[in-house]
């Protein structure tokens, strides 16, 4: 066991995890914040994405304590209160989404994305966020979303 | 997820410590995406976990007439290193290949190195750099050629108490041109059929004066085709160079049929790219002669 | 992109999804996302045997590790089958595994690391056995029999008109033969001026849902049963749980849960009876989310399929008759889907003219993964077979395969291949406008291909769905309904319906899911159905809310209700006088005449107008290597009223994308009897540096069957892109690839043949 201390989604957080806690588990059991969710267990898919120090990572393949002293940014922290982020609002108005379980994850890489390179092209687009595995959408409007976004800012 | 104790040490030293006393018990933990997916897996059952978060110094890039990298470098920074770029654009350019964007902010040259996945694709790019590993352990510091490294499948020389500290790359060749091809014939996400680094330089007559090719997922290491290097020593540097040296990559590989494709297949394939990177690179040393 | 045929306040406008800002901000709840307090976890032991007899079982050491609750093997559950029509498929092996990855053991602890290590404590001794794994061989004399038991069938069993149905006939291993057709097809065939045979095989591949299944199961102190399931049908769902653990329905409660994802691959109970029995064990609500590893080799899958195809033609390039035999293999449990066998059958041909068919429909039994339903079940297998037999016939014919098709197109008064009278038909119409988009005609560059396929597909309509309105006090309508969106839009859609039918906003209508309890019937999606179904359970609620409605403002405004009309934005007016409805409905609660709801159902009656598509794909394949690259494809639609753009325009592109899945890279590759396609990283779905430049054509003008003309979309995008790549590559490079998925290397070999035959 050992004492993490890390902020996530801005806030503070001090708890207690095993030494083999999964980031993914402890998000979504400990923290309750299951808005990151777990798919293919094996970091291809891209469902558990959250934000570490503004780096898209697998939470899935992370150790908690690997997140220890860091920040944490999962879907939760992307919106300000009730002000939805450009992206929130795109995938909206675009569809970006379907089912929705992707979503948390192609959002936390977009909102990454459109931080490193605030208008990409859309083979940018597509590099970056291949690794977000998406079967409802075909992800024409992902990235028509992630455009839309981009141009709105 | 097996069951281990997780150590980390704030420094180098106190860490070559812990893996000296705990040695084939502990496995070291740098990004991540291999070691953890093995052990979620429950294929490897470390008793102990040795983290080198702490170990910040050892994620930076020096020029040093070549390039000094350090181990836990992510494949991030590497691709986006303007030092990368100048001295050994062939590393930016495979890192740029490595799996998605979320292993690329977390995976590092060392993990990778240390690693000895024969389908990754840094270590061709690395043989075909000349590079050397330096390794470390509490009995002192050695250079390794990355052409002696990998000895078999998920193996190195690395001892149990050893581990990878930096990435040396000499200074290229002036005037070298280089190529990374990784061939996906399914989808974007994949692990290569077969990957190709090759660099090339020119003599001044504008004939092959060295060629250095290594090859990814062609074997159960990552693999130099020297027997390609030796028939384009002197060569003119043309397409009838290239289609004949290509089929002699056939003596430096031994590939395994898997979902990618039958070893027949992956065979044909590694002359056809080996072939489509030696043009490629010449290309590139064209410009900067 | 054409418009939508019709406008209105809701239908045909791109309005934002009901689910949407619960999903974009992480809050939609899936199954795995409830915190029932006290929970643990359950998991599985499954078997490495595909046919083999449990000597023994002993778990008495996973039983005393820390933190485990309960530990069952069959020995401790009732040896009830359960099946969505084939009652065969035990709660845990009893005695016998019949195929790898069946369930012997289960186990409920704390903690995943605790039910894994718990797992590894069970001991499990086997007799192997001899397995048979390929649906031929499973139909020989000699061939082990896999369920030797009577198996109970479920009402349902129906064959349809034109066709004749045995269940479990005498043929070993077979669990339906299905023989249907209409015409003289053997009289067609011997007159032919040329006859064409040609055989395919079709592997399974997985929906690849992104959610896996999941379940919860709490049993109450009060007896109630609360169930979250990822499961699309929660009223199907909770009538065969009921049969299967003897608990009465109206004490199995299926809350509303978020699905993330189905394809058709949620429909079953997979873990859920089991889950139910770990729960009582372990005195513990038990959760039980199924990993991607055993999703993959041993979730439900696409049948896989065999199928043979012999056509005659006269001397006009005309199809005087069709022969048909498809092979399912389903596995080894032929509980998981509804149906007697896969209704693709139904779709054989039906883009053509043909005067006389045959089909014949076997579903077999092998010791392999137990097949279920996706996205159209049968119908990519079978328009694989029929697309790319029809494109060799006409290259053999030395015809346009563009132009033998429209020349073979069903027409308006033709018979469909079954030999039933459909109105509306734009088949020819459909091919033309998308080869139009596609440019068929214009030069292309050398070693560049093209390649078309076609489709026909009704508007499903099998199954009940119930609606219940209520109109508040406010005058805003809710809508209840009793199953999940599983992403393909039906909470959206019905909002938009019950906004269109009262001429109200999006904001003036709300859309609830109830749990089993509070809901009537609601079979859910499946079959692309909901647009009829839900669509007409849809209006025949809102007719009687708006009677209802009528007859308030008729008491209003003291005149009979046939004085009253209905105007704009739900207003009433009669003789002039006009109230508006939240005037009419806050008069009608103060006397205590609202809240009031209206219910509503489908009348299930078969759609007589079809829709076609026509898909269109160009490919470059590199001649060294073999490698098909797809540079753009244009998909044609012949639809009804498009409801929402968006969404509609999303199923199209979806199902193209999972389609080319299908083609290029998905395979469940099984070897000795074992799924070897165990994870993501060898079971490569899509990415979106996969998808080609596409272009949507809608033709506008359609008629659909469903209320304000609407018409269904969600089978009709995935089923026939496969044939159109595989047609575009042997436009290329002369290669015919009769099996999927295309590979670089099965090109590259089929050019490397084709030299050395030349």
């Amino acid at each position: 066991m050992r004492s993490l201390k890390l902020a996530v989604n801005g806030t503070p957080v001090v708890r207690e995890v095993a030494d083999n806690r999964l980031l993914v588990d402890f998000l979504r059991e400990d923290l309750k914040l299951t808005g990151t969710k777990e798919s293919c267990g094996v970091g291809v898919c891209g469902a558990c994405t959250v934000l570490l120090d503004g780096n898209p990572i697998s939470s899935c393949l992370a150790l908690a304590v690997h997140a220890d002293g860091g920040q944490v940014t999962t879907i939760e922290g992307v919106a300000e209160g009730d002000r939805l982020h450009p992206l929130q609002e795109a995938f909206l108005a675009h569809g970006g989404f379907q089912c929705g379980i992707c979503t948390p994850g192609q959002i936390l890489a977009a909102k990454a994305l459109l931080e490193a390179n605030p208008h990409p092209t859309r083979a940018e687009i597509q590099y970056w966020m291949m690794g977000n595995l998406c079967r409802c959408t075909g992800y024409y409007k992902i990235i028509e979303s992630i455009a839309a976004a981009a141009g709105a800012k | 997820m097996v069951p281990f104790t997780y150590l980390e040490a704030s420094s180098l030293d106190e860490t070559l410590e812990l893996l000296a006393q705990h040695g084939d018990e502990a496995k070291l933990i740098a990004g991540g995406t291999g070691l953890v997916n093995l052990m979620k897996q429950r294929l490897v059952r470390p008793g102990f976990v040795i983290g080198l978060r702490a170990l910040k110094p050892l994620a930076g890039i020096v020029e040093d007439r070549g390039l000094r990298i350090g181990a836990l470098a992510t494949m991030q920074s590497l691709e986006g290193s303007p030092a990368v770029r100048r001295h050994a654009p062939l590393l930016a350019e495979a890192c740029r290949h490595v799996a998605t964007v979320r292993v690329r902010s977390m995976a590092t040259l060392g993990g990778a190195v240390a690693h000895a996945d024969p389908n990754l694709d840094t270590p061709p790019a690395l043989i075909a750099l000349d590079a050397q590993i330096v390794a470390r352990s509490g009995r002192g510091q050695r250079k390794i050629s990355v052409d002696q490294f990998f000895t078999g499948y998920f193996e190195t020389v690395l001892e149990p108490d050893e581990m990878v500290t930096e990435i040396l790359l000499p200074p290229q060749p002036a005037g070298s041109g280089t190529a990374f091809l990784k061939f996906l014939p399914a989808t974007q996400d994949d692990y290569a059929t077969v990957s190709v680094a090759a660099r090339v330089a020119l003599g001044a007559d504008g004939a092959i004066a060295a060629a250095r090719v290594a090859l990814g997922a062609a074997a159960t290491v990552p693999v130099r085709a020297t027997a390609v290097e030796a028939a384009l020593a002197g060569k003119t540097a043309d397409e009838k160079t290239f289609h004949d040296a290509a089929p002699l990559v056939l003596e430096a590989i031994d590939p395994i049929a898997d979902f990618r494709g039958s070893a027949e297949y992956k065979r044909k394939m590694a002359i056809v790219h080996v072939r489509r990177a030696l043009a490629e690179a010449v290309a590139h040393a064209d410009r900067l002669a | 992109m054409a418009a939508a045929s019709r406008t209105g306040t809701a239908v045909g406008r791109p309005v934002k999804r009901v689910d949407g800002v619960a999903k974009v901000t992480g809050r939609a709840r899936y199954s795995g996302d409830f915190d029932v307090p006290g929970a643990v976890v359950g998991r599985c032991l499954r078997s490495p045997h595909p046919s083999a007899r449990i000597v023994s079982i002993d778990t008495r050491q996973a039983k005393a590790l820390p933190g485990v609750r309960a530990v069952l093997t069959g020995a401790d559950v009732p040896d009830v089958r359960y099946g969505r029509l084939c009652r065969d498929y035990p709660v845990l092996a009893q005695g016998v595994v019949r195929f790898v990855g069946e369930k012997v053991a289960a186990v409920a602890a704390d903690s995943v690391d605790i039910a894994e290590a718990a797992l590894e404590l069970i001991e499990v001794e086997y007799e192997a056995l001899p397995a048979v794994l390929g649906a031929e061989d499973a139909m020989r004399p000699t061939a082990p029999v896999l369920h030797p038991e009577k198996v109970e069938i479920g009402p349902g069993a129906v064959a349809g008109h034109h066709a004749e149905l045995r269940m479990y006939p005498p043929i070993p291993n077979v669990i339906s033969q299905l023989t249907l057709g209409h015409g003289d097809v053997a009289g067609a065939l011997a007159g032919a001026h040329r006859v064409f045979k040609h055989s395919f095989t079709v592997p399974s591949v997985h929906q690849g849902y992104i959610e896996p299944h999941t379940c919860v199961v709490s049993v109450g102190a009060d007896g109630i049963v609360d169930i979250w399931a990822a499961n699309k049908g929660p009223h199907i769902a909770r009538a065969h749980m009921a049969v299967a653990i003897g608990v009465p329905e109206n004490r199995l409660r299926f809350n509303p849960v978020y699905i993330g994802g189905d394809f058709g691959g949620k429909g079953s109970l997979m873990d859920t009876i089991l889950c139910y029995y770990l729960a009582l064990a372990a005195r513990r609500p038990v959760k039980m989310v199924m990993t991607s590893f055993e999703e993959l080799t041993a979730g439900n899958p696409r049948h896989s399929a065999s199928i043979t195809l012999r056509t005659g033609l006269d001397r006009d390039a005309k199809i005087v008759g069709i022969d048909a035999r498809i092979v399912f293999n389903a596995g080894a449990y032929a509980a998981f889907i509804p149906g007697p066998t896969l209704h693709g059958y139904s779709e054989l041909a039906g883009t053509y003219r043909v005067p006389n068919c045959t089909i014949e429909v076997l579903r077999v039994y092998t010791n392999t993964v137990p097949r279920g339903h996706m996205r159209s079940p049968g119908s990519p297998q079978v328009t694989f077979a029929v697309e790319s037999h029809i494109d060799m016939i006409a290259h053999e014919l030395r015809l346009d395969p563009l132009e033998f098709r429209r020349r073979n197109a069903i027409v308006e008064g033709d018979l469909t291949p079954l030999g039933d009278r459909r109105r509306h038909m734009r088949c020819r119409e459909t091919i033309d406008a998308g080869a139009r988009a596609f440019g068929w005609d214009k030069p292309k560059a050398l070693g560049v291909g093209r390649g078309v396929s076609i489709y026909e597909h009704p508007s499903g309509s099998s199954g009940r769905s119930t609606v219940l309105l209520t109109m508040g006090k406010d005058s805003r309508i809710t809508i209840l309904l009793g199953a999940p969106d599983q992403g393909t839009g039906f909470h959206t859609m019905a909002a938009q319906l019950v906004a269109e039918h009262f001429g109200l906003s999006m904001t003036e209508v709300e859309v609830a899911q109830g749990d089993t309890l509070s809901t009537d019937f609601e079979s859910g999606a499946g079959g692309q159905r909901l647009t009829m179904t839900a669509g007409q359970a849809i209006a025949d609620a809102a007719g009687k809310m708006k009677e209802a409605l009528t007859a308030l403002a008729a008491e209003r405004l003291n005149c009979a209700p046939s004085d009253v009309g209905m105007g704009a934005g739900g207003s009433f007016s009669a003789f002039g006088t006009t109230v508006d409805l939240k005037s009419l409905v806050g008069w009608a609660a103060s006397r205590g005449k609202a809240p009031f709801s209206a219910k509503g159902q489908n009348t299930a009656t078969q759609p007589d107008v079809t829709g076609f598509v026509a898909h269109f794909a160009e490919v470059e394949v590199d001649r060294e290597t073999g490698q098909v690259r797809l540079r753009r494809m244009v998909t044609a639609h012949d639809i009804g009223t498009v409801i929402n753009p968006i969404l509609h325009q999303g199923q199209i592109e979806g199902g193209l994308v999972q389609a080319l899945g299908q083609a290029m890279s998905e395979q469940i590759v099984l070897k000795e009897g074992a799924v070897i396609t165990a994870h993501l990283g060898d079971y490569k779905l899509p990415t979106i540096m996969d998808i080609p430049e596409l272009e949507t054509v809608l033709l506008p003008g359609g008629v659909g069957p469903a209320p304000f003309e609407t018409a269904a979309i969600g089978e009709m995008s995935n089923v026939a892109v496969p044939a159109a790549i595989t047609n575009a590559v042997f436009d290329a490079v002369g290669v015919r690839l009769v099996e999927l998925p295309v590979s670089a290397e099965k090109v590259l070999e089929g050019m490397s043949e084709k030299a050395h035959a030349a």
